[in-house]
């Protein structure tokens, strides 16, 4: 590596647990806060109940390519503990992992759960929500995602208030009470992570 | 004025499309292709009052004559389809090379090289030099929305269909784009009379169309060339891109100064110009070739014998599959950076399946039961194209072929004439409308013994629950095409019915000729969604009216 830095999220999960729109987030904070940014997803067959993951790339300059090499992602925000462990190795040495420690184990062969946070909690870099704990905390129910996207905002070069601002703007449809949910959950999940953390 | 955009590639496409002036959309759903046409219906519909028109066809090719009939009437459209889609509107495609257009004709269609949600990885290039037709290829978003621009101002000024074509990475990318204004629908006027025997394709007129067509090439070359350049470097090893090669390559170079100084070949559009494949030729002794499918570009290098030419065909580039930054990498020698770890576990595949509660896997259970009942449990079915081909693996593995859109039907008849019994299809009613309708005419005409189940969740599941065009409308459709109101039975394949729904499906299969079994329940996502809603009440009111019989409703 010689030239520019490139910079690659991955975000995973199954399908139908909202990876796309969590990616979505992502993207437009990322290019609100002035970068050159593009998001890869797949449609399709996989988004049912499979194996679901999308892509975010930013840098400083443009950019033209929809995929991270592996040993190239910076960041990977997990909603599912298996389906963490399978993109792991796309992480620099450096990287980050936030992950949802609740899995979705309704499938053949799924390894034992301690046996998969303990393989997790092995990667250096790595920071698991007890998702579950948390949505009965703050009493909603789908508090884990944003609360994951709380913890990864931690190691992303967004201010706060952007974030604030694309997620308001992104569940305005839906009503005061559900945006005002949707910020808490993302203010505990960031509360988890120690300042200065990331980048 | 100029805007920024955020969309996916194969959106940008359909935007720009619309700011250029069509008419109409027109389409058939079909991953990566789907949320095109979706784009331009949304901005059809927040347009009203301004002319244009995006309607979802039965089928391809019925959505390419819809466009070529637009085009002939003089006004600008786009067709959008995925790639094994266009071998059902092929014919029409490659026809309308010899009418020739008269309104701008683009065709965008979405190849999926690594089959991500498909049974092949067909390059729909290679349809498009068959049609002895332009294809523009973009490499990005930016490009996917100037390049359907560009489609269609070459549509008008060579008077052909253009194609457009995507693949999944970059239909599926989501990324800003620059606009331009947007143009009004104003067309150039129907087709003059002077030219109407170019659109009858007659073997006189085909003939001298055929001609023009072969006398026009010169012309695509030219017009391809102004996408197509050599980037001249140092040292007699060079790469040549096209599509997404292009892409990746651009940002490989970013992280990799060195690379900068490979002399490259840049394709984005076809016919490519042999003089400029010679002339890049002349620049190098070896040539790494970076395409997303089949071996176009390199087969087309490797002909002229100039050059070593590497790729796929000597394996420099894995023979299948999609292209990546880690496919670029090792076959420029490049290193990956080492990642984490992960630990020894063994992780399994985690396939798609079918929805908590979706009405097929009650369907599929009344089936095999049913099969059993009969003393065939090993009986071979004949599967279709949609959601419910996931009945094809374990634990269901209820059906035994899927090949491509409505083949279900026609297999059982085929295997019936074999000697088969049972013969069973299972289809979709979006399937079914697609191109099981043909198929049903001849089981019926033939009185081949078959038990046709239609499976009838009343949306196009697996695209995103656009509503079928067979709605409301399955057993009207399977009566008209000859199959004897006795045997068609409406099923509703709920758990608490299956004791019913199994012995209505014996019946069928017991039955001497072909029957019919309908199951029908509202896709459970499509009813979440409350897609049909306002269908379903506007039909109530129907027939709640007494100036309306129920004959009429739709």
């Amino acid at each position: 590596m010689n030239g520019a830095r490139i910079h690659g999220i991955v975000l995973s999960g199954v399908g139908g647990q909202g990876v796309l729109s969590m990616a979505q987030i992502v993207l437009e904070a990322l290019r609100r806060s002035g970068f050159h940014a593009l998001q890869s997803e797949i449609h399709g067959m996989s988004q049912r109940g499979g194996s679901v993951h999308a892509q975010v790339c930013y840098a400083d300059q443009p950019i033209s390519s929809p995929l991270i090499d592996d040993g190239c992602a910076d960041l990977l925000i997990a909603l599912e503990p298996l389906e963490a462990l399978r993109y792991v190795p796309m992480l620099r040495i450096s990287g980050h992992l936030v992950v949802a420690e609740d899995p979705i184990a309704d499938m053949e062969g799924y390894p034992p759960l301690e046996d998969v946070h303990a393989a997790l909690r092995a990667v250096r870099g790595s920071h698991l929500l007890d998702t579950e704990a948390l949505a009965r905390k703050l009493a909603h129910k789908q508090a884990g995602g944003m609360a994951l996207l709380g913890m990864a905002s931690r190691f992303l070069p967004v201010a706060e208030s952007l974030w604030q601002e694309v997620i308001a703007q992104r569940f305005a449809a839906k009503g005061e009470k559900v945006t005002a949910k949707n910020l808490e959950a993302f203010e505990a999940g960031r509360n988890l992570i120690g300042e200065g953390v990331g980048a | 004025m100029t805007q920024h955009t955020l969309a996916l590639g194969v959106e940008a496409a359909a935007q720009a499309a619309f700011d250029a002036g069509i008419k109409g959309a027109f389409g058939y759903p079909g991953t990566p292709s789907t949320e095109g046409f979706e784009y331009a219906e949304a901005l059809v519909k927040q347009d009203a009052g301004g002319g244009r028109v995006a309607h979802w066809a039965a089928n391809e090719k019925v959505a390419y004559d819809l466009a070529l009939g637009m085009s002939y009437a003089g006004h600008r459209s786009l067709v959008t389809m995925k790639h094994v889609g266009l071998n059902v509107a092929m014919d029409a495609y490659a026809n309308s090379a010899l009418t020739g257009v008269q309104g701008g004709l683009v065709l965008l269609v979405a190849d999926d090289p690594g089959m991500h949600s498909s049974q092949n990885e067909q390059d729909s290039r290679r349809l498009a030099e068959f049609a002895w037709l332009p294809c523009l290829e973009p490499s990005t978003v930016q490009e996917a929305y100037d390049f359907t621009w560009r489609a269609f101002e070459l549509s008008e000024a060579l008077q052909v269909p253009v194609m457009l074509r995507l693949v999944t990475r970059l239909a599926h990318c989501r990324a800003p784009f620059q606009r331009r204004p947007t143009l009004a629908p104003t067309g150039v006027g129907l087709t003059p009379k002077t030219r109407v025997q170019d659109w009858v394709l007659i073997p006189s007129n085909a003939r001298r169309r055929y001609v023009d067509l072969l006398a026009k090439q010169p012309r695509l070359r030219e017009a391809a060339a102004t996408l197509n350049r050599i980037a001249p470097g140092t040292g007699r090893r060079g790469v040549a891109l096209a599509g997404l090669g292009r892409a990746y390559f651009g940002q490989l170079v970013l992280e990799h100064s060195e690379l900068a100084a490979l002399p490259r070949l840049e394709v984005a559009a076809y016919p490519v110009d042999p003089e400029l494949e010679q002339a890049f030729l002349g620049q190098v002794d070896e040539v790494l070739v970076f395409e997303e499918d089949y071996p176009v570009l390199e087969e087309r290098l490797g002909m002229r014998g100039r050059a070593r030419v590497r790729g796929r065909l000597d394996g420099a580039v894995p023979r299948t599959g999609e292209l990546s930054p880690r496919v670029l990498k090792d076959a420029l020698g490049l290193a990956t950076p080492e990642g984490k770890a992960a630990a020894g576990l063994e992780l399994p595949v985690r396939a798609p399946r079918f929805c908590e509660g979706c009405g097929h896997v009650d369907a599929y259970e009344a089936i095999q039961e049913a099969l059993r009942n009969v003393g065939a449990p090993e009986a071979r079915v004949f599967g279709d194209i949609g959601c419910y081909t996931l009945a094809a693996q374990e634990p269901l593995a209820a059906i035994h072929a899927v090949v491509e859109m409505g083949a279900s039907i026609s297999m059982a008849v085929g295997a019936a004439f074999a000697g088969q019994t049972p013969s069973v299809a299972v289809i979709g009613d979006s399937t079914f409308a697609h191109s099981g309708l043909p198929a049903l005419l001849t089981a019926a005409e033939a009185r081949a013994n078959v038990t046709v189940v239609v499976l009838d969740n009343r949306v196009v599941g697996m695209t995103g629950q656009q509503p079928s065009q067979a709605l409301d409308q399955v057993e009207r459709l399977v009566l008209g095409l000859g199959i004897p109101e006795a045997d068609l039975q409406v099923l509703t394949p709920l758990p608490s019915r299956h004791g019913d729904n199994v012995a209505a499906m014996e019946a069928a299969l017991r039955h001497a000729g072909p029957s019919v079994v309908v199951f029908r329940r509202e896709c459970i996502q499509s009813l979440r969604r409350g897609v049909l809603k306002e269908h379903d009440r506007e039909a109530r009111e129907h027939a709640a009216c007494p100036s309306c019989t129920p004959e009429v409703v739709r």
